[in-house]
């Protein structure tokens, strides 16, 4: 009996109740698509703040202090301080490593061209590894450094190869020296050929880089690098993190460890590698945070005012249904229903159209949502799973809601005034 | 007495058409915070790219050691601002060190990534030194350095994670008599910094290096692109996100409309019954919609531009104390788009009235 009315009612007026559904939908999309790209947008942002550049620099643990102007160092080579290059990949070991999109051993050293020194860096460009587990990872300064711009071709160092003498070499150097892709230079008594041309604006286009095996066979240092270069994926600094770990509690030292904070990264770089120190770089790690902030915030701001008139919306229109039946509950009551089957009847009827509504609504939302991600981030958004079931159910609240205080009204007026229409 | 017809409709149905004004009114709302949010973002969030410092940095060219020191006023005469830098290395403890020069004031605006304990300015007689400089030397805030025998007062102690860590950062002067750069007339930086607004960027530079013929004017990439791609994704996904949710609150208010005038066919019925022109109907409809419409996009206005106001002061605090923030120019579009959808939804119902029958509709049917 109580089934059948429920759907009675709806096949009664299939009209008004689809326009009652299309306004729930519709107020569950908006709140949807909303929520979708704020949840995602965060990781989508930091991604291509990563164009920035390394964020972490690691370094010898120097007993001496580095004198070096615009790459060129004027410290007397006598004790030198390294990180062994074998030791460079368990960068990627640490408990973060799906964090770190990049990282680049660097071999410094110093070339006489022309009369005039020029710093000279031995990098990996792009180099294919095996990571702990057996799966293929890829390191070196294009995982870093992704955009630079290069006019030739990047070296191809996938495979070790310290016979290939060639060169890319930074913007500056080549204008002073009249280089072109595909000339030579002599660097180190060595015949090298130009690669590629790097133009960055930054300090590397005063800069040579050659493979880093070749410059370790030149100078004589095998194994051996003087920095790293790191690129990771943080969350923001908040006071949290400004604490010093060494005085956290147990408890909260974990936190800071699991939370892929710049300085717990840090950190966990130097567990693996002890002879090294990791600092962040502050000027790309502290903005590249405060960027995010505001974005994350400004975009859950908006979602809650989304929120809120989605809710609005959904709690209105039920309202305005129960409002309208006012005459079909007088009858029900007339005819000896009790407030408690008539309640039970619409609220029952109420929760579906929410339940339909806010299922239609939050497809429609996911889609939409997806749609922004690939129109402007050019891959779809990942949205939790959890998000539809969760927007379905408070669609069925807002209608419940929204269609209990007129109903309690409805109940309360005495059947006979409410037949003859009025308040 | 059709305005007395309007008005008492409205008076009658107060629950009903509250409902369909608070609809209203929301969308409203939300369409004036979105659009106030949207126009403004790009200023706000090219403001928070000012903390990565310089994204113009010109340089010695070709066998030059030096930047003449008038690309700063250069510089500045482009509206950006601008810092020289000087380069070289001192003795401290007879250990070499590198000592860096600039011109304090005019660096704050560009070394705000430095986190300093201390001051983040030294006068004459006074000097910075990197965190690594400090840990190696055993250093503290307020003791006295000797610098190539001259001895400064340490006013803070930097750390960047760069290049600072391991300097000694006096003023421009003394770094420029240390490293014995020519005075007067034709003083010289090893580099300038500079910091142009994103949007002047290419203008700025190509004016610089057609005036430094003899410098190397370089645009840093990382930073100007990094910057113009994340305003230009945040722009997009504002405008998407803002288009969407405008267009389905339209349809949703615009069924809310419908339903205003479908509701009423009895209304109708007995108008046509006692003699009333469809157009006259169709009019009373119109105007009560309008009545409707315009008070909520008034009071929707009101409520976005204080929501906006609101999130830009939650968000971005800084540029909230230069009293901008809401963007008035959003009222018409916004008042616009209300009344047109107020109508549109209207007149679509309206169309009903001509097909109803007094008869048919009084009986109950």
């Amino acid at each position: 009996m109580f089934l059948r009315f429920v759907s009675q009612s709806i096949r009664r007026s299939p009209r008004r109740k689809a326009m009652t559904v299309a306004a729930v939908a519709m107020g569950t999309a908006v709140a949807t698509a909303m929520l979708g790209v704020m949840l995602d947008i965060g990781d989508r942002v930091n991604r291509e703040m990563r164009s920035l550049g390394a964020n972490l620099m690691v370094t010898p643990k120097a007993q001496s202090l580095p004198v070096e102007i615009g790459g060129i160092s004027y410290r007397p080579v006598s004790s030198q301080d390294y990180i062994p290059e074998d030791q460079v990949q368990k960068i990627k070991s640490t408990f973060w490593q799906l964090n770190i999109t990049g990282f680049e051993p660097v071999l410094k050293a110093v070339a006489s061209l022309s009369g005039r020194n020029v710093p000279v860096e031995g990098v990996w460009f792009r180099r294919g590894l095996r990571g702990a587990d057996g799966s293929a990872l890829e390191a070196g300064l294009r995982t870093v450094n992704g955009k630079w711009k290069v006019d030739g071709y990047w070296i191809d160092d996938r495979d070790r190869n310290d016979d290939k003498l060639d060169a890319m070499v930074g913007g500056a150097v080549a204008r002073r020296l009249g280089v072109k892709p595909g000339d030579t230079l002599q660097l180190f008594g060595q015949q090298f050929t130009v690669s590629g041309v790097i133009s960055t604006g930054g300090e590397e286009e005063d800069r040579i880089f050659i493979r880093l095996e070749v410059l370790q066979r030149l100078v004589n240092r095998r194994n051996q690098v003087d920095a790293v270069q790191v690129g990771a994926l943080t969350k923001p600094e908040d006071d949290f993190a400004r604490k010093d770990p060494a005085k956290m509690t147990p408890k909260e030292y974990d936190r800071w460890y699991c939370t892929p904070y710049i300085s717990s990264i840090a950190h966990q770089i130097e567990e693996v590698l002890p002879m090294a120190a990791a600092r962040p770089i502050w000027r790309v790690a502290d903005n590249e945070g405060k960027v995010l902030d505001k974005i994350r915030g400004l975009m859950m701001l908006i979602t809650l005012a989304a929120l809120a008139s989605a809710g609005l919306t959904v709690w209105s229109v039920m309202a305005t249904t129960v409002l309208e039946r006012r005459g079909e509950i007088a009858i029900m009551q007339a005819t000896g229903a009790g407030n408690g089957l008539v309640a039970a009847l619409f609220s029952t009827e109420v929760a579906l159209e929410g339940a339909i509504g806010g299922l239609i609504g939050s497809w429609v939302g996911l889609l939409l949502a997806a749609w922004v991600g690939r129109a402007v981030f050019q891959t779809a958004l990942e949205t939790p799973a959890m998000l539809g079931p969760v927007v379905v159910g408070a669609a069925v609240l807002a209608a419940v809601a929204g269609a209990a205080q007129p109903l309690r009204r409805a109940l309360l007026l005495e059947p006979a005034v409410a037949l003859r229409g009025g308040e | 007495m059709f305005w007395t017809f309007v008005l008492r409709a409205v008076q009658f149905r107060k629950r009903r058409l509250t409902l369909a004004f608070a609809a209203l009114a929301v969308s409203a709302t939300l369409a004036t915070a979105l659009f106030s949010v949207y126009s403004d973002i790009e200023r706000k969030m090219r403001v928070q790219f000012r903390g990565f410092g310089a994204n113009i940095v010109i340089a010695p060219s070709g066998g030059e050691e030096t930047v003449p020191l008038t690309a700063v006023a250069l510089a500045e005469r482009q509206g950006a601002v601008a810092a020289p830098f000087i380069y070289s290395v001192g003795r401290v403890e007879s250990e070499p060190v590198v000592v860096a020069g600039t011109d304090f004031r005019r660096a704050g605006p560009l070394t705000n990534y430095w986190r300093v304990d201390g001051s983040r300015a030294a006068g004459p007689g006074e000097c910075l030194v990197g965190a690594n400089v400090a840990a190696h030397f055993r250093l503290k805030l307020g003791q006295k350095l000797e610098l190539e025998g001259v001895p400064c007062t340490i006013r803070g102690v930097v750390s960047s994670g760069g290049a600072e860590d391991a300097q000694v950062i006096v003023p421009f002067d003394i770094a420029a008599h240390l490293a014995g750069f020519p005075e007067g007339g034709k003083a010289a930086a090893s580099l300038v910094q500079v910091r142009a607004d994103g949007e002047r960027l290419a203008s700025v530079q190509a004016a610089l290096a057609k005036q430094l013929p003899g410098a190397d004017v370089r645009l840093l990439h990382a930073v100007a692109e990094t910057e113009a791609n994340v305003v230009l994704k945040i722009r997009s996904t504002l405008f998407l996100l803002t288009a969407l949710i405008l267009a389905i609150t339209t349809l949703c208010v615009s069924t809310n409309f419908s339903a205003l005038v479908l509701e009423r066919s009895k209304e109708i019925g007995i108008l046509k019954a006692i003699g009333a022109a469809e157009k006259k109907i169709a009019a009373l409809f119109l105007s009560e919609s309008l009545i409707l419409g315009v008070g909520s996009a008034a009071a929707g206005y009101g409520v976005g531009l204080f929501v906006a106001w609101w999130i830009g002061r939650q968000i971005f605090p800084e540029s909230a104390a230069a009293g901008i923030g809401v963007d008035y120019g959003v009222f018409l579009p916004v008042t616009g788009v209300t009344l047109a959808m107020a109508t549109a939804a209207t007149l679509a119902a309206a169309a009903r009235i001509w097909r109803i029958k007094p008869a048919v509709t009084l009986r109950g049917e």
